[in-house]
């Protein structure tokens, strides 16, 4: 038995030893505890911790095998998204215990506050006193016992799972139902029960989903699409994209879902041009040997950054969205390439483990895919508050698109229609932020960045949030960014432009002082080394790449990807049509692409008279239009929209 | 953004640790809101005077402001018992009788009040609770009940006077910490700039003290007016409010901001998070109690 007394050492010092003790297999005691969040956090080994009081925020969270015991109350997240392994509580429980649990028993001996449960995929949650708001709330699978009153709502949007209330039911929530209960279902409770030495005589009620919100009453009628050209054109008012429309909407009586990004033009990269002229004797022979470009992100705050040969990364993209082997393709491209991989919503393959060299593990509000072993094994960690192309809103993935294997990554059952939630259950503000991101890098011992991705919408305060957190990078995504599927409309009028997010954000953080503290990927519509280095030089650190990754390796641009059919094989969960992707051959398309970006930063760098990609500054650029010249704040040159770079350059 | 704390102790003893107690719930939360730090607390009072603080700022800017707040003393009857300039803030002692609606809407014109209060009296500024007492010798200050609030800010300055406490603009010693956002503000707002309430901030936690406050002058009990607030105000909050002799919280139907509270023979303190409450018993497992989404409650000292 090791004791740790947290009134003489640190959480972050505490947290250390209780997971070198469970590395040598010995049970810990913990004294002193006084509510302190992070208790215990990332610990994954098979001991018994005794906290000898309270404990606060994620107590046991993001941890695997060990069985705790809390003699007291806990804070918000107790067992946040605990594998096998258990947490008895003596006392009261905050609010979302058992959060996205994916396999534990947590058991509460007193009340729980709201949400519990919130998000959780599998094991057992039970709550021996008074549950209370939205109990159950977005659950995918598993069990929630309830021994008390149920509290308000209960059920509130479940996918899957089921609920068991021996107490009084105050209200349902919205797609929940009560269902007949089965005699080896009571049965197996009461086993449970007894196992836990927790005295209950009642009988049960039973609350499932009710499968009423989850699919739209009527599909899209399929049409042959429109090509991207003709769908963005800026052609006469009635034009043939509206037309389709209009009568798409007449048969479904709602919005139109597709993928792809926003076609509307609005002020983007395009707008503003280099003040220089571009060579060919300005950019010489070998301009990718004359440029530095390594570029370091994430390292600001004593992590261990991600190296990339030059600032550019994969932009996020779910395994979900897009299959496995166009997944794949983009890990190996990426690692050739020597830049950084995201995984997206969704979870972390081993196949795009193995090919990805450096690769950042994201987390959404949903917890699909998100776990402690797959953190420990990512070069990043980073949280999704928003993207660019529908900020504010999740995802819906059909039961077509849930395969038995995608399933099981994001620990859900397979076949259900997929909410993503648009929200954290344990983000509710800055506040809680702050102890969010302390919770991962408790549970990782520190190594790794931590970044946020962030929708631009209200940019100038949520940079300040993000900086003031101490987040150590931030991907910052406007609304040309892409995506799998969403509401046609939300994709062309949500958000605000690439361009005003990166010059929002910059001026915010030089409002305060802190642009240092940051660093900042910016993406959204960014389609090569030209675009690349425009965002640069506006101050980006670093760029991301998304859509033209994807095309590059044989996206044809339909933007039918959230029907789940995609002829090319990116965009779909179907084996039928993923056999006819080729994730070698298409690594080696994105990759040759990859390298004609870095020597068009390169070239264009050098052309402006820079020895290394960090000297691109906004005394390069110049506005061609006075909305670009309004936004950036750069000056208005209108007599440079004639110049065509590639000529000059040619 | 932020974490709040309150704690009164119940029995009529005026000297107690209140400031002590508040640094350590904050310091315990600060985490929470590491830019500006704000404390409320009530003292001892004297019949026909009322503490004043105001933020002055520094050198001949708190020089000028602390002028015009002696002519408009002496324009509005109020006789200067004692004054000194701490720190950014001033802090005036007055024997007053009049309307102190109108007396607190014309010392605002001449510099940003604080608080106005017989027994009230706000300190806050930039700073963690530790920094704010360094300046404002918080800990020494002893008193009946109090309110603390740490705080994140998103505007470029971080201003003093838009940390928190808040104090109800026109009503003596009424303050208020909020965590959490009122979204139907505007319209609050508009409806009591209607009957004559001026606002000096466009705060929403300066709204919720306000329109208690209105309730309270009309006679309604705190508690009665802590019920009608939660279904009078739309968003995601939690807050806690103090009056001379009572402290009362009141947290919204989504139940989407943290409180938990901790009650004895002695006091009762809530906060954001159990470990501000731990910090008042070191050591010892509390038998805390977290409030019910849409409830609301109050405490007084006479009980």
């Amino acid at each position: 038995m090791v004791t740790i007394d947290l009134s003489q050492v640190s959480v972050r010092e505490g947290n250390e030893q209780i997971r070198a003790a469970g590395a040598a297999g010995h049970d810990i005691e913990v004294l002193n505890p006084d509510a302190r969040h992070h208790i215990g956090v990332g610990l994954i080994h098979p001991v018994k911790v005794t906290v000898r009081g309270s404990a606060g925020y994620f107590c046991a969270g993001l941890s695997d095998k060990a069985n705790f015991i809390v003699e007291r109350n806990v804070g918000w997240g107790l067992g946040d998204n605990m594998y096998n392994g258990s947490v008895v509580v003596g006392g009261n429980a905050g609010a979302i215990a058992g959060v996205a649990i994916r396999g534990a028993e947590i058991v509460v001996k007193g009340n729980v506050g709201s949400r519990a449960g919130q998000v959780m995929k599998k094991g057992t949650l039970l709550c021996a006193g008074n549950a209370n708001f939205m109990a159950g709330y977005m659950m995918y699978g598993g069990r929630i016992i309830i021994l008390g009153d149920s509290g308000e709502r209960l059920g509130e949007d479940m996918s899957g799972g089921e609920i068991f209330l021996g107490g009084p039911l105050n209200s349902l929530g919205s797609d929940a139902m009560l269902t007949d209960t089965e005699q080896a279902e009571i049965d197996d409770i009461r086993a449970f029960l007894d196992r836990y030495e927790i005295p209950f005589k009642g009988s049960f009620q039973k609350v499932v989903n009710a499968g009423k919100k989850l699919r739209y009453g009527t599909s899209e009628t399929p049409v042959r699409s429109i090509p991207f050209f003709t769908f963005s054109g800026q052609s006469d008012y009635w034009n043939q994209k509206v037309q389709e429309d209009v009568y798409i909407k007449s048969q479904i009586g709602r919005y139109r879902v597709r993928g792809y990004g926003g076609a509307r033009a609005v002020p983007h990269l395009t707008d503003i041009a280099f003040r220089k002229d571009i060579t060919a004797a300005s950019i010489g022979d070998d301009p990718v040997g004359d440029v530095e470009m390594k570029t370091l992100i994430g390292g600001l705050h004593g992590a261990k950054p991600l190296t990339l040969t030059m600032p550019v990364m994969i932009a996020p993209m779910s395994y979900g969205a897009l299959s496995r082997s166009a997944k794949q393709a983009i890990a190996i491209a990426s690692g050739m390439a020597g830049i950084a991989e995201n995984t997206g919503e969704g979870g972390m393959s081993d196949a795009q483990r193995d090919a990805a060299k450096q690769l950042i593990f994201q987390m959404l509000g949903g917890r699909l895919g998100w776990n402690i072993h797959d953190m420990n094994r990512a070069d990043g960690l980073e949280i999704y508050i928003s993207q660019g192309a529908k900020p504010g809103f999740g995802g819906q993935l059909m039961a077509k698109k849930v395969t038995k294997e995608l399933a099981e990554i994001r620990g859900i059952p397979a076949g259900i229609d997929l909410r993503s939630p648009s929200r954290h259950p344990d983000i509710l503000g800055a506040d809680d932020l702050v102890i969010k991101i302390e919770e991962l890098r408790e549970a990782t011992g520190y190594r790794l960045p931590v970044s946020v991705k962030l929708g631009a919408g209200r940019i100038r305060d949520d940079i300040k949030i993000a900086v003031k957190d101490g987040f150590d990078f931030v991907e910052l995504d406007g609304m040309q960014g892409s995506t799998g599927a969403g509401g046609a409309e939300v994709m062309e009028y949500v958000g605000i432009p690439t361009l005003s997010a990166i010059c929002e954000a910059e001026r915010a953080l030089a409002s305060i002082g802190r642009r240092q503290d940051i660093e900042i990927v910016l993406m959204g519509g960014i389609r090569d080394g030209v675009d690349a280095v425009k965002g640069l030089a506006l101050g980006a650190d670093a760029i991301a790449l998304g859509t033209s990754a994807i095309i590059a390796g044989g996206c044809i641009a339909c933007m039918q990807c959230h029907v789940g059919q995609c002829v090319t094989g990116i965009a779909t969960q179907d084996p039928e049509h993923e056999k006819r992707y080729k994730a070698k051959v298409e690594a080696q398309h994105i990759y040759t692409f990859l390298e004609s970006v870095r020597w068009q930063i390169a070239a264009i760098t050098k052309a402006l008279g820079h020895k290394d990609v960090k000297q691109l500054s906004r005394d390069d650029l110049v506005a061609l239009t006075p909305e670009a010249a309004e936004i950036t704040g750069l000056p208005y040159e209108p007599d440079r929209r004639n110049v065509d770079l590639f000529q000059a350059a040619g | 953004m932020c974490g709040i704390a309150g704690i009164l102790f119940k029995h009529m003893d005026i000297d107690r640790d209140t400031g002590k107690a508040l640094i350590d719930m904050l310091d315990g939360c600060q985490h929470r809101g590491p830019d500006s730090t704000g404390f409320a607390l009530y003292g001892d009072d004297h019949p026909g005077q009322i503490k004043m603080r105001f933020y002055v700022g520094t050198g001949n800017e708190a020089g000028d402001a602390i002028g015009r707040l002696r002519e408009v003393f002496a324009e509005q009857g109020a006789e200067l018992v004692e004054d000194e300039q701490i720190g950014s803030a001033y802090r005036a002692v007055v024997k007053f009788s009049g309307d102190l609606q109108k007396f607190s809407y014309a010392v605002e014109h001449a510099a940003k009040v604080m608080s106005i209060g017989e027994s009230l009296e706000i300190v806050k500024d930039i700073g963690t609770a530790h920094d704010v007492d360094d300046g404002y010798d918080i800990h020494h200050f002893r008193g009946t009940h109090g309110l603390g609030h740490v705080r994140l800010a998103t505007e470029s300055d971080v201003k003093p006077e838009a940390g928190h406490p808040f104090w109800a603009t026109g009503f003596s010693d009424v303050a208020i910490v909020h965590n959490g956002q009122i979204t139907n503000y505007w319209k609050m707002r508009r409806r009591l700039e209607r009957r004559g309430f001026e606002f000096v901030t466009d705060n929403d936690s300066e709204l919720i003290a306000v329109y208690l406050a209105d309730k309270m002058s009309q006679g309604i009990p705190l508690k009665e007016a802590l019920r009608t607030s939660i279904d009078d105000m739309d968003g995601t909050f939690s807050f806690l409010v103090s009056t001379k002799d009572e402290i009362g919280y009141a947290k919204d139907h989504l139940a989407a901001k943290p409180m938990i509270m901790f009650e004895n023979d002695d006091l009762i303190a809530i906060a954001s998070e159990e470990v501000s409450l731990n910090r008042l018993f070191p050591g010892k497992a509390l038998d805390t109690r977290e409030p019910p989404p849409g409830s609301y409650n109050t405490w007084s000292r006479s009980t």
